[in-house]
């Protein structure tokens, strides 16, 4: 088949590679009929996810027809059309059945990296490196969909791929964003990021009763799908923006009730990484470059909530903590529990409510997906949202 | 703990020994390596009671479901077992018996005049609040040549295969089978792939736990 594969920093091939094949009983072999390259996919182009390795397929948003089942699949069959979640849960440990599904024990199979990084491993994730899994993506013509019984969503009726693909991993991510972020009915919502990840977080949070939201990006194509949604858009960019002021001025100097980092390690600065040596060695992480971190947590209100679904991965330098104490806030943050999302997200957008596919600009081939690669990274030609179908 | 007060070795163990975490309430570090011998300590919360993880565990015969490098068990006796290993191409076989034996709650063993000597305890103890059981294991090498053969070929101590065999335990308990990802299909690994499928741990066989079809 054709995969889309990692063959180092900021180096992207799509390649002919094996099919997958079933090798546990609860395996599903899924012929992918869309996906999706993701803001997380950049943090593995540019090389910010240690225990990525040359040919590994990227890719975590997919869905598609089912092709065959393990013999223990019992609510699926050939022929099914399914979203895949990005994380991989079996349904029967403690933390699945605590629903905290990303926290799964038992589908990691390189858990060890991840005790050595972090303490303890979550789930594993499809297509993002060794230390997660070290499963094969979705950017491919084929994938093996461990723990089949648990994670894909049946798709029943007739909505189209775009409508329904999003439900791997933005949608819900956005949606757990706004969820985390303990929204009251009114309140003022800053969200900084109006990639995809933020604009399901604009639309949910007005789903969960936000009176206001502040989207906050420097891309005008991004700013105005952050206002087609409702909200009031800063754009740092300009020239005397600043974030902080302006947040206080759309708050009565009080400052949002809630702050989302949709913006993760890679928000942009001129500061340079620092190596924190230790870790590097042993398992080479680098730091992270925490900028909109430290300003949501200037700029939450006193006793406000941080939400944080941006993806960091490593170790965070002055984060003001200080503030976050003297102004006792509350912060969740974490990898998202898809599989408890999926099916109520599909009900709204069933009765629709909303129309994920309004973020996508781009439909591309595995073909093109390398160059689309450094477009999305670069953020050039208004990309919004970048759609692959594996089979034109 | 008094159930522990039982040796699950030969050889004298260090005085807070036994697979024990606890004693009169009081936290128990895990034994220290010394005179040659390596000790591993680790432990995981598995749903399911004693019993049924008792159970599961004394099926010795189905070990090669689930512990690494583990490729036939015989049973030879009520308390005794042989043991076939293959580290890459090396077979190596050795007996094993069963000192100690308390249905669900727990089982001491030990290898039988072979070299590297190896000796184990799993112990079995409810979780508080219906979490399900803490699975303990406490094992014990000497250090012989094959210990230091795992760790130069496979990128895996010991050790680690003792905290993989206790993961693989409980994955293979709660869900039926072990998570795998070594055969994924994959392009070019070039030069320093197989460097670092061994940094990773992936050179070491994920052990079957079931059969997809
Ligand atoms: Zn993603
Ligand atoms: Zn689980």
């Amino acid at each position: 088949m054709k995969a889309v594969c990692w063959m180092g920093t900021h180096k992207i091939e799509t390649q002919t590679v094996p099919d997958p094949e079933l090798v546990n009983p609860h395996d599903a072999i899924i012929k992918i009929t869309k996906t999706a390259i993701c803001g997380s996919d950049l943090h593995l182009y540019d090389g910010f996810i240690p225990t990525m390795e040359s040919g590994d397929i990227m890719g975590h948003e997919f869905m598609g027809i089912v092709e065959e089942v393990g013999k223990d699949v019992t609510n699926l069959k050939r022929g099914d059309r399914v979203v895949v979640p990005f994380t991989i849960a079996c349904g029967n440990c403690l933390f699945c059945k605590k629903k905290l599904w990303a926290a799964c024990d038992n589908t990691n199979p390189n858990a060890h990296l991840m005790e050595a990084a972090y303490g303890y491993s979550g789930s594993g994730l499809f297509g993002y490196s060794h230390m997660m899994g070290g499963y094969a993506g979705g950017q491919a013509q084929y994938a093996r969909v461990p723990f089949a019984n648990v994670g894909p969503l049946k798709i029943e009726s007739d909505l189209p791929d775009e409508k329904v693909l999003f439900l791997s991993d933005i949608f819900p991510t956005g949606y757990q964003a706004a969820e985390n972020a303990q929204i009251l009915p009114g309140d003022t919502v800053a969200v900084w990021g109006c990639g995809p990840v933020g604009q399901f977080a604009i639309a949910s949070a007005f789903m969960l009763g936000a009176g206001r939201v502040i989207a906050i990006d420097r891309l005008p194509e991004r700013l105005a799908l952050a206002r087609s949604l409702g909200a009031v858009t800063v754009d740092y960019s300009e020239n005397d923006t600043d974030v902080l002021t302006a947040l206080k001025d759309l708050t009565g100097g009080i400052g949002p009730d809630s702050c989302i980092d949709a913006v993760g390690l890679e928000g942009h600065s001129t500061e340079l990484q620092g190596v924190y040596d230790k870790i590097k060695t042993a398992v080479m992480l680098e730091t992270d470059r925490p900028v909109v971190l430290r300003q949501a947590i200037q700029a939450i209100r006193k006793g406000g909530t941080v939400s944080v679904p941006g993806v960091y991965g490593g170790l965070l330098d002055k984060v003001p903590f200080g503030a976050a104490f003297g102004k006792g806030i509350t912060m969740k943050m974490g990898q998202t529990n898809m599989h408890s999302y999926m099916k109520p997200l599909l009900e709204r957008i069933e009765q629709n409510q909303i129309d994920p596919s309004y973020i996508i600009s781009h439909r591309i081939t595995l073909d093109q997906a390398p160059d689309m690669y450094k477009v999305w990274r670069d953020k050039k030609e208004n990309v919004t949202k970048i759609v692959i179908d594996p089979w034109a | 703990m008094s159930a522990l007060n039982e040796k699950p070795n030969a050889e004298t163990l260090p005085a807070s020994s036994g697979g024990a975490i606890l004693q009169d309430g009081h936290y128990l570090a895990p034994p220290e390596d010394a005179d040659g011998k390596v000790w591993v300590r680790t432990t995981a919360l598995v749903q399911g009671t004693p019993q049924d993880l008792y159970a599961l565990w004394r099926q010795v015969e189905k070990a090669p479901l689930w512990q690494e490098h583990v490729e036939e068990v015989v049973v030879t006796g009520v308390n005794t077992s042989t043991w076939t290993m293959k580290y890459g191409e090396k077979v190596h076989t050795s007996n094993s018996q069963i000192l100690a034996d308390e249905p669900g709650k727990r089982i001491a063993w030990s290898s039988v005049d072979t070299d590297p000597h190896e000796a184990g305890e799993v112990i079995f103890e409810p979780a508080t609040g219906d979490r399900g059981t803490f699975v303990i294991l406490l094992m014990e090498f000497r250090r012989g040549k094959l210990a230091a053969a795992w760790e130069s070929l496979l990128g895996r101590s010991p050790k680690q295969r003792v905290i993989e065999d206790l993961r693989h335990f409980k994955a293979f308990a709660e869900t039926g089978e072990i998570p795998h990802s070594q055969t994924a299909p994959h392009g070019d690994r070039g030069l320093i792939g197989g460097m670092k499928r061994s940094l990773y741990g992936e050179n070491v066989p994920t052990p079957a736990g079931a059969v997809a079809r």
